[in-house]
């Protein structure tokens, strides 16, 4: 447990990557946001997808924590176990602050009628509709489950180098590609697109959730065999 | 407890189609300094890889402190390996990769590495991935030699130091091991600068050891015959050739033989010069030996490369 810790620590020694560049990135899509709904002269709403910066970043952050902060931790005899455990520790406490920003941000916006401008940064339309769990459980899952695909990715490199993760990504598309052929061959569509109104942003999460377990045992079993 | 800190039996490890490690045993004491020696390539660092489970054998098992390390915190807190190649994350500086390394072992000593920061002129404050091979080497050097772990391996520590640097590293090792006995592992092959701090040497070859043997045995182990060529080779017959060499009408040849009293009484009768051989020497001698198709006349080739550093 206590190397658990360390190794979330051990992470947060420069303050920059976990928590100065999220802030940072989301600072800069913040403002560039509320300058660009203060130039639209439009007096209804107005509706922007900047939130979604930092969750690049998180994508970014996964890749690196594999490539990097596991080969170094290899170095200070931290188990794979402990290295896994520690750093999706440290990624769930970041997710769970940055998912708190975002619906205090929806919370002051409503308040402020959109800062003044009538422009909605952190308040967009179906992620905020219905209750504030709903919209927290769809935050906090999509921010973890952008961080399980760069840390499962870059994992599968680890493991089995550029060919194993070029046939992981070739094979991910090859697999939507086909679902979506047969969706168009059987006439799915229809259904799929009925039974994804029907989705709230608490059942999309939990479906995030889903795939975020199945992709973080993946990661685990990959990283198991990976060596730095 | 049987005493060893390493044992491991039987390592193989297949790279596709290299043998790195075949049929590895060794077995490692507390409280000594370990020479692991070779050519590039050899399978050193292959071999630390998996005794700290970094890697993994393709077959065979190693204890470590009686466990195995694999995924086994309490053993792999009491050993410090870092990589001549060991990669840092993205952003940190060598004051970072410190505070990250003084969390993770509990014997790290704070004012032995910024005593050893002083010693080798580190900059602490840049970023690891701007500095030189040498400063490189050195931040890995400080955490190895700072760790204070009980099972410490050093792999190639010295490439991109100079000459200063290098000894400052020697005199601290032995200072601290005084201070703290600890089993230490020295990758290297600069074996002439490392011989006189190893108690015991272990040679490996194309992933075999060639040798495992403690240093005072091996001082003795062989020694070089000089004199008139009739005379020389009259001298070594029957015994086990390392290497010939001619000098016109001079002959100089390495045995692999202890020679006794009687034997070097023998050699001064027959106005022979009989001369130890330094570790470096023995080590290229039977590396070569063993595979002779690399042999070359005069053996200087092989000596520079054994030599070079990266």
């Amino acid at each position: 447990m206590s190397r658990t810790l360390a190794v979330a620590r051990m992470q947060l020694v420069t303050k920059w990557t976990y928590l100065g560049n999220p802030l940072v990135i989301l600072a800069a899509a913040f403002l560039l946001s509320v300058a660009i709904f203060a130039l639209i002269p439009a007096d209804e709403p107005k509706y922007g997808g900047g939130s979604q910066a930092p969750l690049w970043y998180f994508m970014v952050l996964g890749i690196q924590s594999m490539t990097l902060a596991f080969p170094f931790s290899q170095g200070l005899s931290v188990s794979r176990r402990a290295f896994y455990l520690g750093t999706l520790g440290l990624f769930s406490v970041l997710a769970v602050a940055m998912t708190a920003i975002y619906l205090l941000g929806g919370i002051a916006e409503r308040a402020t009628n959109g800062w003044g401008v009538n422009g909605f940064f952190f308040a967009i339309p179906w992620v905020s509709d219905g209750p504030w769990y709903g919209t927290a459980v769809f935050y906090f899952t999509v921010m973890m489950l952008m961080f399980i695909i760069g840390f499962w990715f870059a994992t599968i490199y680890k493991r089995w180098g550029t060919t194993g993760m070029l046939i992981s990504l070739i094979g991910s598309a090859v697999l939507l590609l086909g679902f979506a052929a047969l969706a168009t061959l059987s006439l799915w569509w229809g259904s799929i697109g009925a039974w994804l109104v029907q989705q709230t942003p608490l059942t999309m999460g939990a479906w995030a959730a889903v795939l975020c377990v199945a992709l973080a045992v993946g990661s685990y079993l990959t990283l198991r065999r990976a060596t730095p | 407890m049987n005493g060893a800190v390493v044992e491991a039996r039987n390592l193989t490890k297949r790279y596709r189609d290299v043998l790195a490690l075949d049929d590895v045993s060794i077995r490692l004491s507390a409280d000594r300094i370990y020479g692991l020696l070779g050519r590039n390539g050899a399978g050193k660092t292959t071999l630390m890889s998996v005794l700290t489970a970094q890697a993994f054998a393709t077959s065979g098992d190693a204890l470590v402190f009686g466990e195995e390390a694999y995924e086994n915190d309490r053993v792999l807190s009491r050993v410090c390996f870092i990589r001549e190649s060991q990669k840092y994350p993205d952003d940190f500086t060598a004051f970072h990769a410190f505070k990250a390394a003084r969390l993770l072992f509990r014997n790290w000593d704070q004012a032995f590495a910024e005593r050893l920061i002083g010693d080798f002129g580190l900059p602490v404050k840049r970023r690891i991935k701007k500095l030189s091979r040498g400063q490189l080497s050195a931040v890995g050097v400080i955490i190895g030699l700072a760790s204070r772990a009980e099972l410490t391996f050093f792999d190639e520590p010295y490439l991109g130091l100079d000459a200063v640097a290098r000894q400052l590293f020697y005199d601290r090792l032995l200072e601290d091991f005084t201070d703290s006995p600890r089993t230490v592992v020295l990758s290297s092959h600069l074996i002439d600068e490392v011989a006189n701090l190893l108690d015991h040497v272990i040679v490996i070859d194309q992933g075999r050891i060639l040798i495992d043997a403690e240093s005072d045995a091996l001082r003795g182990s062989a020694a070089t015959v000089v004199g008139p060529a009739p005379k020389v080779n009259e001298f070594v017959t029957g015994m086990k050739v390392l290497h010939r060499e001619a000098l016109g009408p001079l002959a100089s040849v390495t045995v692999d033989e202890t020679l006794s009293a009687a034997q070097r009484t023998g050699a001064a009768r027959l106005g022979l010069e009989v001369a130890p051989v330094s570790l470096q020497q023995l080590v290229i001698r039977k590396t070569l030996i063993n595979h002779p198709s690399r042999r070359v006349p005069g053996g200087d080739a092989e000596l520079d490369s054994m030599e070079a550093t990266r």
